[in-house]
């Protein structure tokens, strides 16, 4: 799945973004990773879609290694990955529907598949109503929801959330957090990334990996397994 | 439509100044290097009808011995460019004179001593009629003690081979420099549109869009706007062609091979343009 190996990510300006972070995300794991803000969080979410390689240390994810992945091969690994921003990142001149089928149409996905799979996935996320709205129709919550379903049309093996709820006051927040949990519950891993601690709590089951300073300073799994 | 040709055609609605430019340039780069081109095709046919006469002429002094005459004979007769060889005695050429000129014939009818020199005529091969070659093998004839003049035609070679290669040049100079421009100015029109598109583009990143895949789009653009250059500026040489062939004087076009070859090569030099300036932002994926 993926596994840091005494990972080090250190930038020439502004020096350490993480300081020697080790952890095993396990099969269908839900992992919130917290910490204020500068604290490495998003350096993390780099490393794990090769967007950043590590100075040292290793990042391993589904059996790619930090080490000897070649630039070809990385489109391969994103199509396994499924990312979510806190701004979205939508087309603002496509509908929620086509925003999710321009992943499977630049991903090289058989024409015919396009249509049930993206209906299914807004499904999925509760949006069938809506699937031929602009992103500038929708509610925050509603963007973000378009923004998971294209994260998940593609099924990958985890989703990678980087402070989805950001920008969504708090009860919408608790409506994504929500959908991220039932995803979850149908089996795929899920790393959620986020300052706001008060979501942490409607997660109990949760592992939580806390970061502060660019190191690991809790790891709620640490006391199960630790290797990890 | 499909994703690539849909994003293909973008910057044609995006910059349409910018597009229009580059096709432009593209059209005039094509133009120059195929109307001196053309200058250069029809210096290559004159000069090889030219050269088909070329020959070397030793004329020999009047007291040259007849052995002397067939040592010269045999020895140029084994030089590698000559291709045939023949004398041509006093009587000869008084004879050939008389019948090429019959105008003059009185001229020549009661002359007490025939004036004209005995000569070789030295006929080069194919390959070896360049005024190089030919200048070679006159200087090596003039050695002979008793050749007394040489005559090859040279000024005419000269020139036109000076001629000939002034086109090339021109045609090389002019036509890269609006190919520079036409680069120029194909690499701005993908600049703009990657700016505009960075969104897209991150998102095609992000959810593992190869690389080729994101650049197809930008070639293919550029592989049209350099083959609807190539098309402008075909057009603008058949114009200039007719137009020279009606008031001026016959001359050869380019075969149609070539004409699609010329087309062939403008979508290239808009793709690599494309491709040269992708190569900055493809680094950074």
């Amino acid at each position: 799945m993926i596994r840091f190996e005494h990972v080090s990510k250190e930038y020439s300006r502004t020096g350490f973004a993480l300081k020697n972070a080790s952890f095993h995300l396990r099969k269908g794991e839900f992992m919130f990773v917290t910490g204020p803000s500068g604290a490495g969080k998003t350096t993390l979410v780099k490393m794990v879609t090769m967007e950043e390689r590590p100075t040292s240390g290793v990042v391993r994810v589904s059996g790619y290694s930090s080490e000897s992945i070649k630039r070809r091969e990385i489109p391969l690994l994103r199509r396994r990955l499924g990312v979510v921003f806190q701004d979205f990142r939508l087309l603002r001149n496509r509908t929620a529907r086509e925003n999710v089928a321009f992943v499977l149409e630049v991903t090289g996905a058989d024409t015919e598949q396009i249509k049930p799979r993206v209906l299914r996935t807004l499904a999925a996320v509760g949006l069938s109503d809506k699937a031929d709205r602009l992103p500038s129709e929708l509610s925050g919550g509603e963007q973000q929801r378009v923004a998971i379903a294209r994260a998940l049309v593609n099924d990958p093996f985890v989703l990678l959330a980087d402070e989805p709820t950001g920008n969504l006051d708090h009860r919408i927040a608790l409506d994504v957090l929500r959908v991220f949990k039932d995803i979850n519950l149908r089996g795929m891993a899920v790393v959620f990334v986020t300052h706001d601690r008060s979501l942490l709590e409607h997660h109990p089951g949760a592992r939580i990996i806390e970061l502060d300073e660019g190191r690991i300073v809790g790891d709620s799994a640490a006391e199960e397994d630790p290797a990890a | 439509m499909s994703y690539t040709s849909r994003e293909a055609f973008f910057a044609f609605r995006r910059s349409p100044l910018l597009t229009a430019l580059s096709i432009l340039t593209i059209a005039f780069a094509l133009y120059t290097l195929s109307v001196f081109g053309l200058v250069w095709l029809n210096i290559e046919r004159v000069l090889a009808d030219v050269e088909e006469r070329v020959e070397v002429v030793a004329y020999l002094e009047d007291g040259a011995e007849p052995g002397d005459t067939s040592v010269l004979v045999r020895e140029v007769a084994a030089y590698p460019e000559v291709d045939s060889i023949a004398y041509v005695s006093k009587d000869a050429a008084l004879e050939r004179a008389r019948t090429d000129l019959s105008e003059y014939s009185e001229l020549y009818s009661d002359l007490e001593e025939n004036p004209l020199p005995a000569s070789i005529e030295i006929a080069l091969k194919p390959g070896y009629r360049r005024s190089a070659d030919v200048e070679d093998v006159a200087r090596r004839v003039a050695r002979f003690p008793f050749v007394e003049e040489i005559k090859y035609g040279e000024e005419w070679v000269e020139k036109l081979d000076f001629l000939q290669n002034l086109s090339l040049f021109l045609g090389v100079v002019v036509g890269g420099i609006f190919a520079g421009i036409a680069f120029v100015s194909i690499g701005a029109t993908i600049n703009m549109v990657m700016i505009s598109r960075s969104e897209e583009i991150e998102i095609m990143k992000m959810v593992g869009a190869a690389t080729g895949f994101i650049a197809r789009p930008f070639v293919i653009e550029g592989f049209t706007k350099g083959v609807l250059g190539a098309v402008l500026a075909l057009a603008l040489l058949t114009a200039t062609f007719e137009t020279l062939q009606q008031r001026v004087l016959t001359l050869e076009f380019y075969a149609p091979i070539q004409l699609v070859l010329g087309v062939v090569l403008g979508g290239c030099l808009g793709a690599i343009a494309s491709l040269l300036s992708l190569r900055r932002h493809l680094r950074s994926w």
